[in-house]
């Protein structure tokens, strides 16, 4: 027998035993078993040493990590939903639609040329630093946000001036008359902060810390985690759990298993994949997880350029909008999650106009292919962008060309191409793009928030647009009088505004920039020991409402947007 | 003239031309990051910012100034020791790898121990019957993890010891219900200071899944190398002189030998440990592990050039100091190296 095999524990040669086999292997070794032995008893060790939080607080967990608690700096959802948490806005959305005032104790007031505006205050308002809320501390925060704020243009564009016409009023001087002054002004990223604490940083951010108002103060911060406490001094209702602690999971299988395991009691579903989010409604239909759904607020579209070929073509345009088959998509690629959306305004705000779009009508779309010099043993071929990164989308395009194939092949071929999104955003505004898949989330809930961005043109002439929202969201379209008409809806309000909302989205629906898709239902997943997270009318779960409670029987899960519209 | 000053020349060098490829190294960073496609302020402003607000955040972000200017701005700042601000959130880049880059070494070290351990055993155990079942096992084993695609073996480990187990967290790197050890940015050393069993077990429970993946996946390389190296080694003359010197087996191998076949091992090691700074980055991903790979992914994701040249800046220097460490470990330890 060769030393070696004596110094790792081989038996000698003719010694293994043909009915006792294991005998000669290595880990006969005693100091083998031992350390066999001592990784089957630390894993179990490490198992049950699982810490508990402090009073039975929550686990939040979501994909997106926080850069900064800044409003300033504010862009993300993510961000959003924990400012939501922290501090309040001067209005909120609920859950019906209607603006509840929250900082402010009434709508505002508003001037006779629509010019100015008044809003009242709270006065038993304190922020988490001890000082008193009032309408200098307002004054601060909007300045500050019109100063330094990432989307300060969504103020500044509207709001000329701020200031403090009482202790406990707030004024604001328009730029022009402005409807939906509420909804912006509910917006979170407005929500105010302490003159006392941000001093110093009047004209640069605070990213790791946050004195506000809301219901919760933080108690520590990292990118990843985020501890929230609740504010004991807060003037509203008080929070209905002792505590949050908010995780950053980055996969949407991390986040998936960490709730399945029982890691985190509540999931939001951020950038959840959709194969994902149809598993946790299985569950929580069986009874192992709750589900709750708020409105949805996020639009996914095929934006066309118009003003270069082949869409340059109107008859091609219309004949494209009629090719899409929304009942394939909905089924093979958001399976049933998203509903189908023929409009730009989602259906939860006012001024939507349900079926602005034309459904699919593949004859119609042949004999529009036809009357534009194709289908005739011409196959127009049909460039489609869609985000490399965005896993829906390649399925998307994957799913819609085998769709068209199938349908109009003789006609047209889609040409699906890949593309990071941050390099696609970057090249919008240059034309590169025939034909490609976006999506779009007004940073407040309003009509103005989707149809403005999406169709805005500040330079053009007849059908084409050189500078705007329009330009920057790739389609370079514009109509006569479109502009004004949408200048014209920012100052209306109530049933005016709608008409004239559903007017602009069938002129759009006529000039075939857009191809609307679906709309992106937010949805939160909790254990069965906490209770369903409800949603605000903004889109958000509402932290403060999430407590223990006991498991309850399995249910039926709730129908998706679309079940419930049929 | 004696090897002891052939070596301190040969360090000099080495550290003369570091910031020779440092700059280089910055410089051709900075230049990638502007030819490559994508906006900062887009990805920080969304698609739809009208042109006014963009070129007032591009404005204040110092985007807007010629690139000679911006280059000059940034060698000079880099020259004072200063990486900048991130784009995103104005942090200085320093503070956010200062923060980050213990997170990767904590996992790079432990995972590196745990392939040393595992894969030097493995590589050890089949020098007994060459070409034996036990061998062969080792060298599908080196073979197989070596060939083991990272993010499919991490999310295996993930669904079976996290999820249907339950035995380990998912992800992250410190529980959610308590707040990490203040110190060093190595958890486990900031929870022993703090002496906390609680923090302790929390990061060792977080550690656990990753770094024994990690090393796992690398482990294949050890196993490889030391075979090898101690098989040629047990072949030469030398070890047949100490054989005939009457010499125990155990002491032939565990004091001619292996001395000989670890040498390349740790050259081996040091080229690991210097690609694992960075280059974690899908087990990093996978187990949401808060390290300088996972914030450079995302750096480049938000176009955020601060934060890219500066992770990489520290990451190229870091990987200059161990590759040197390593030449002049081996060049210590082997008196037939020559300068």
């Amino acid at each position: 027998m060769p030393p070696i095999a004596r110094l790792i524990g081989l038996p000698r040669p003719g010694c293994h035993s043909r009915s006792q086999p294991w005998r000669s292997l290595p880990w006969r070794r005693p100091s083998l078993l031992l350390s066999l032995a001592v990784l089957c008893g630390t894993v179990p060790l490490l198992q049950a040493c699982q810490p508990q939080r402090p009073g039975g607080g929550l686990v939040v967990a979501s994909r997106s990590r926080i850069d900064s608690l800044d409003p300033a700096r504010a862009s993300r959802l993510s961000v959003m939903q924990l400012l939501s948490a922290l501090g309040d806005p001067l209005y909120a959305i609920a859950a019906d639609g209607r603006i509840e005032p929250r900082l402010a104790t009434a709508l505002p007031r508003l001037s006779a040329d629509g010019l100015r505006a008044w809003v009242p205050l709270r006065r038993d308002v304190l922020f988490h630093d001890g000082s008193r809320f009032d309408a200098e501390a307002m004054v601060f925060s909007l300045r500050r946000f019109m100063a330094i704020g990432t989307l300060g243009y969504q103020l500044s564009d509207r709001v000329a001036a701020v200031r403090a016409s009482g202790p406990h009023e707030l004024e604001l001087q328009l730029k022009r008359p402005f409807g939906p002054l509420p909804r912006l002004l509910s917006a979170i990223f407005l929500t105010p902060i302490s003159p006392t604490a941000y001093r110093a940083h009047r004209e640069k951010p605070l990213s790791d810390r946050f004195v506000g108002t809301g219901p919760y103060q933080i108690s520590f911060f990292s990118g990843q985690q985020q501890r929230l406490t609740p504010f004991p001094r807060y003037w509203g209702p008080k929070p209905a759990n002792t505590g949050l602690d908010l995780v950053t999971l980055s996969n949407s299988t991390a986040l998936l298993g960490a709730l399945r395991s029982g890691e985190v009691d509540v999931l939001l579903s951020g950038s959840l994949e959709i194969d994902h989010q149809q598993a946790l409604g299985r569950d929580a239909a069986a009874g192992r997880l709750r589900q709750g759904s708020g409105p949805a607020l996020e639009i996914g579209f095929l934006a066309l350029l118009t003003d270069q070929p082949p869409l340059n073509d109107p008859r091609l345009r219309q004949a494209v909008l009629r090719s899409l088959d929304h009942g394939t998509i909905e089924r093979r690629v958001n399976l049933g999650l998203r509903p189908t959306l023929r409009q730009l305004v989602p259906p939860s705000l006012p001024g939507s106009s349900p079926g602005a779009w034309p459904a699919y009508d593949p004859a119609a779309a042949r004999r529009l292919y036809r009357e534009a010099g194709w289908c005739n043993g011409r196959q127009l071929r049909l460039p489609l962008t869609f985000r490399s990164d965005v896993p829906t989308d390649r399925l998307f395009a994957l799913t819609w060309q085998a769709q068209l194939r199938r349908d109009l092949g003789d006609c047209v071929s889609l040409e699906p191409t890949g593309m990071e999104s941050t390099t696609a955003y970057a090249q919008l505004d240059k034309g590169l793009f025939p034909m490609i898949l976006l999506d779009w989330s007004g940073d407040y809930p309003d009509a103005d928030n989707y149809l403005t961005p999406l169709l805005g043109c500040s330079e053009g002439s007849g059908n084409r647009c050189r500078a705007g929202g329009s330009v920057l969201s790739g389609t370079f379209w514009t109509a006569p009088g479109l502009e004004a008409e949408l200048a014209r809806s920012s100052q209306l309000s109530g049933a005016d505004r709608e008409a004239l909302l559903r007017r602009i989205q069938a002129r759009s629906a006529a000039g075939g920039p857009y191809l609307p898709l679906w709309l992106v239902t937010p949805r939160a997943w909790s254990r069965p020991t906490v209770s369903t997270p409800e949603f605000d009318g903004s889109g958000r779960v509402q932290l403060s409402r999430l407590r223990r409670q006991a498991p309850e029987a399995p249910t039926a899960q709730p129908p998706t947007a679309q079940e419930a519209q049929r | 003239m004696s090897r002891r000053s052939d070596l301190l020349r040969y360090l000099a060098a080495r550290l003369a031309l570091a910031p020779l490829m440092l700059w280089l190294i910055a410089t051709l960073v900075f230049l990638l990051l502007r030819v490559a496609p994508g906006d900062p302020v887009v990805a920080l402003l969304g698609p739809r910012a009208p042109e006014a607000a963009r070129a007032a955040l591009r404005s204040q972000l110092g985007l807007d100034r010629p690139l000679p200017a911006q280059y000059g701005h940034f060698l000079s700042q880099l020259l004072q020791g200063d990486l900048g601000q991130s784009l995103s959130n104005q942090e200085p880049v320093t503070e956010i790898i200062r923060s980050s880059l213990p997170a990767s070494l904590e996992l790079g070290l432990v995972a590196l121990l745990l392939a040393a351990l595992l894969g030097l055993a493995v590589g050890f155990s089949g020098i007994a019957r060459p070409e034996g079942r036990i061998d062969l096992a080792g060298r599908l084993f080196g073979i197989g993890t070596y060939a083991l695609p990272p993010f499919w073996a991490a999310m295996v480990a993930q669904l079976v010891f996290a999820v249907w187990l339950g035995w380990l967290p998912v992800g992250g790197r410190f529980p959610a219900t308590l707040v990490p050890p203040v110190g060093t940015g190595f958890h486990l050393i900031d929870s022993l200071r703090a002496g906390s069993l609680p923090q302790l077990l929390g990061s060792l429970r977080h550690l656990v899944l990753p770094a024994s993946t990690l090393g796992l996946l690398l482990s294949g390389i050890f196993a490889n190398a030391l075979r090898l190296n101690l098989r040629r080694a047990l072949g030469s003359d030398y070890v047949e002189a100490a054989r005939s010197r009457g010499l125990s087996e155990r002491r032939v191998v565990l004091h001619h030998a292996l001395p000989n076949a670890l040498l390349p091992v740790l050259t081996i090691t040091g080229i690991t440990v210097a690609s694992l700074i960075g280059g974690a980055l899908l087990i990093e991903v996978t187990f949401s592990w808060p390290g300088i790979a996972f914030r450079l992914q995302e750096a480049i994701a938000q176009r955020d050039y601060p934060l890219v040249q500066g992770i990489v800046v520290v990451v190229a220097a870091l990987v200059v100091l161990v590759t040197v460490a390593v030449d002049l470990l081996v060049a210590l330890l082997d008196p037939r190296i020559r300068f």
